[in-house]
């Protein structure tokens, strides 16, 4: 025990001197917020300029999407040409254009939406959040088109009742509450990728010390290979219940993000998810001959496995498939249990969710105890 | 004597690989006791399976008394081990890095201070402290991987080869402070591929090879075992070629090893063939610079037994 804290006091000292090891563990995640704050702010950018150009004629769907946009309330939407499009998107004047092709309204009413482009110069930041948005709504409509089977005058009725009453006064009812809701989701989407990559980056110490063989005359010294270890989580778990802390803490104090949700909840769940990592993180070690094994598996396995989960960019914006495959990623769940908690569900309702993440950790730590215990008997390390 | 280290039929496998085989020995206190032993001749795991580091595949293994197969945590407690392979953090200080691996044997404070001083200023680095060993030479990182060992005071320091590649400077500091320590009652198992150092400082010494110890004692003892054999040094010019199968065809001759411009000849010596080899260089026109026969020592002890160089 004793042998234990020593060991840890080292480690700590060791990473927080540092300067690399602050950026990684503290800054990046500060970073997230500030991409998140990028992606779904108005309040200090003003609205996304938008300019639309309708080739599709007086379609009722057609104009339906544009009034939805307009009715976001956070883009600012200018009907043009396509030519003028170009050039006002080009010069500057313009965030993106949206361009409805001829034949928009009927495909969507076919329940198979296309003929519809989206450009832009400053890239993925500006057109994820408008992407999002058109997605659900134009797929909701999709599916109106889908049900109705080609008959217009029961589409005409039901998309009708649709686009009057719901998701207008859904829209525009708290357009800030929910924008700062995307915004703390979507820090905590990059903070799982960050809490991951720390995790792993720390699991790689007992590896470090392999190769510089320090692990060794630590095992020749009243430190038994399993306090090591054990040393390791803690100061795992340390770092990273740190990481969240300060996350949350900019988050709030900083940048004035409400999470729309209460805070003792949110750090249950992320403490939860950061032993799922530190296990994996294990797991990988584990598995992994060399610092550059462990480094390459690492980065093979967080940032698609993220993305896939929707750590990025929402999952309904993703092929049904891939909505399927994120099941079984932690990060999904995790996701899934912010998003319920931001509709305001309690912590005990989660349980669910808080049974598989604990199983999540439960067997990656598993896996590497059992690994790590046949390293042991061939003596790899000697 | 009271003995400090006992071994009983201490045997260790890798596999079907016999590493360490059926190996029984005692170490007293206060002895310096040479492990000697070619590369792959099992010193090594030995040391590994003292240290609690390797479990022992059969035998016993009773440091002050107590069998350790059973207690790992008070051979831990008790042994101070300088690994073979250097085992130091670059990126701490050198006092940093002794006061650390002090401190998991449970010294604090002012006592860790003291003794972390003490092991610093022992092995000639006492002017270091607050240097990264990122800067030291070969010969001060082996010091400090000394100090790291010592600090804690162990009943029982084992160095695992801790003169490798080193500067002659380095190499006394270690030599020195190998004697200082067993002055001051540290017990000391030294292995070594350098004969002379073996030769110097230990009290016992044992031959090892293919993981037995064929034979074991003082350096007298050792070398009267061959009391009938002699060894020949014959100097030569660089440039001739040396045939040293036509010399070991020679009879009486048992090893035949050059080291760099001096051939080293071991010889029966009731065999009278000095004439012989000198006809067989002069043949080779190997220009010959001098001739002395030497008395016996370790080295054409371990090449008698082992039939193998210390040194690849
Ligand atoms: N973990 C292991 N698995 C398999 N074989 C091993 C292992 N460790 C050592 N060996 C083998 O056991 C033999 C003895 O090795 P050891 O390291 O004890 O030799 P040594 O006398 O210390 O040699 P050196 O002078 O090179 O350090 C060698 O042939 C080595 O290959
Ligand atoms: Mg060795």
């Amino acid at each position: 025990m004793d042998e234990m804290v020593w060991l840890i006091r080292k480690t700590l000292k060791d990473t927080f001197r540092k300067k690399k090891n602050w950026f990684l563990y503290f800054g990046l995640p500060i970073v997230g917020i500030l991409i998140s704050l990028f992606f779904y702010s108005n309040a200090s950018t003003g609205t996304i300029r938008a300019g639309v150009v309708n080739q599709d004629g007086s379609q009722v769907v057609t104009s339906g999407v544009i009034r939805y946009l307009e009715g976001l309330g956070q883009v600012q939407v200018t009907p043009l040409d396509e030519e003028t499009l170009r050039a006002r998107i080009a010069s500057g004047d313009l965030d993106c254009g949206i361009i409805f092709e001829q034949g928009f309204a009927d495909r969507v009413k076919t329940g198979e939406p296309g003929h519809i482009r989206i450009m832009s110069v400053k890239g993925e930041s500006v057109t994820a959040y408008i992407k999002a948005m058109l997605q659900s709504y134009i797929g909701n409509v999709a599916a109106i088109g889908k049900e109705t089977k080609g008959d217009e005058a029961a589409f005409a009725r039901i998309y009708d009742s649709y686009s009057q009453h719901p998701f207008k006064l859904k829209a525009t009812a708290q357009p800030d509450t929910s924008n700062e809701k995307m915004m703390s989701y979507q820090t905590i989407g990059y903070l799982i990728t960050f809490m991951m990559f720390s995790a792993a980056n720390l699991s790689e110490i007992i590896l470090k010390e392999k190769e510089n063989r320090t692990f060794l005359r630590l095992l020749s010294s009243p430190m038994s290979a399993r306090a090591y270890v054990l040393s390791n989580v803690v100061v795992s778990l340390l770092l990273i219940f740190l990481q969240i802390v300060v996350t949350l803490v900019a988050m709030k104090l900083i940048f004035h993000i409400d999470a729309g949700m209460p805070t003792f909840p949110l750090i249950v769940v992320l403490l939860l998810f950061a032993l799922t990592a530190i296990g994996l993180a294990l797991t990988i070690v584990a598995f992994a001959k060399s610092t550059s094994a462990a480094g390459a598996m690492r980065n093979m396995i967080i940032t698609p496995s993220c993305l896939l989960a929707g750590c990025y960019f929402p999952v309904n914006i993703m092929p049904e498939t891939v909505r399927k495959i994120s099941s079984f990623l932690p990060q999904h769940w995790l996701l899934d249990s912010i998003d319920q908690l931001q509709q305001g569900q309690s912590l005990g309702s989660l349980y669910v969710n808080l049974l598989i993440l604990g199983g999540f950790a439960l067997v990656f730590a598993l896996i590497a105890v059992y690994r790590f215990g046949k390293n042991n008997d061939s003596r790899q390390f000697v | 004597m009271s003995h400090v280290l006992e071994i009983r039929n201490l045997t260790k496998k890798f596999g079907d690989f016999i590493a360490v085989d059926n190996m029984t020995l005692n170490i007293g206190e206060g002895e310096i006791f040479g492990f000697l032993g070619a590369n792959g001749a099992g010193k090594s795991t030995t040391i590994n399976m003292i240290a609690s580091l390797l479990r022992p595949t059969k035998g016993e293994i009773v440091l002050l008394g107590k069998n350790i197969v059973k207690d790992s945590k008070f051979a831990k407690m008790n042994t101070g081990i300088v690994p073979q392979e250097l085992a130091i953090y670059e990126d701490m200080t050198a006092y940093e890095n002794v006061s650390f691996f002090a401190g998991l044997y449970g010294l604090r404070g002012a006592m860790l201070r003291e003794r972390t001083e003490e092991a610093l200023a022992f092995v000639g680095l006492g002017d270091k402290h607050q240097s990264f060993p990122k800067n030291f030479s070969g010969g001060m990182k082996r010091r400090l991987n000394i100090a790291c060992a010592i600090a804690h005071l162990p009943k029982l320091i084992i160095m695992d080869e801790p003169t490798v590649g080193i500067d002659p400077q380095s190499r006394n500091y270690i030599l020195q402070s190998v004697r200082k320590l067993n002055e001051m009652g540290c017990t000391i198992i030294y292995t070594s591929h350098y004969m002379e150092e073996v030769e110097e400082i230990c009290t016992r010494i044992a031959i090892v090879d293919h993981g037995k110890i064929i034979a074991e004692g003082t350096k007298e003892q050792l070398t009267s075992i061959i009391t009938d054999t002699k060894e020949i040094w014959i100097g030569f010019r660089a440039d001739g070629a040396i045939s040293i199968e036509s010399l070991q065809g020679i009879a009486g001759v048992t090893a035949v090893r050059q080291e760099e411009n001096t051939l080293k000849i071991v010889s029966k010596s009731e065999v009278n063939n000095l004439n012989r080899i000198i006809q067989q260089l002069i043949k080779d026109q190997v220009e010959i610079r001098s001739v002395e026969e030497q008395a016996p020592n370790l080295e054409s002890v371990f090449l008698t037994l082992t039939g193998r160089n210390l040194r690849d």
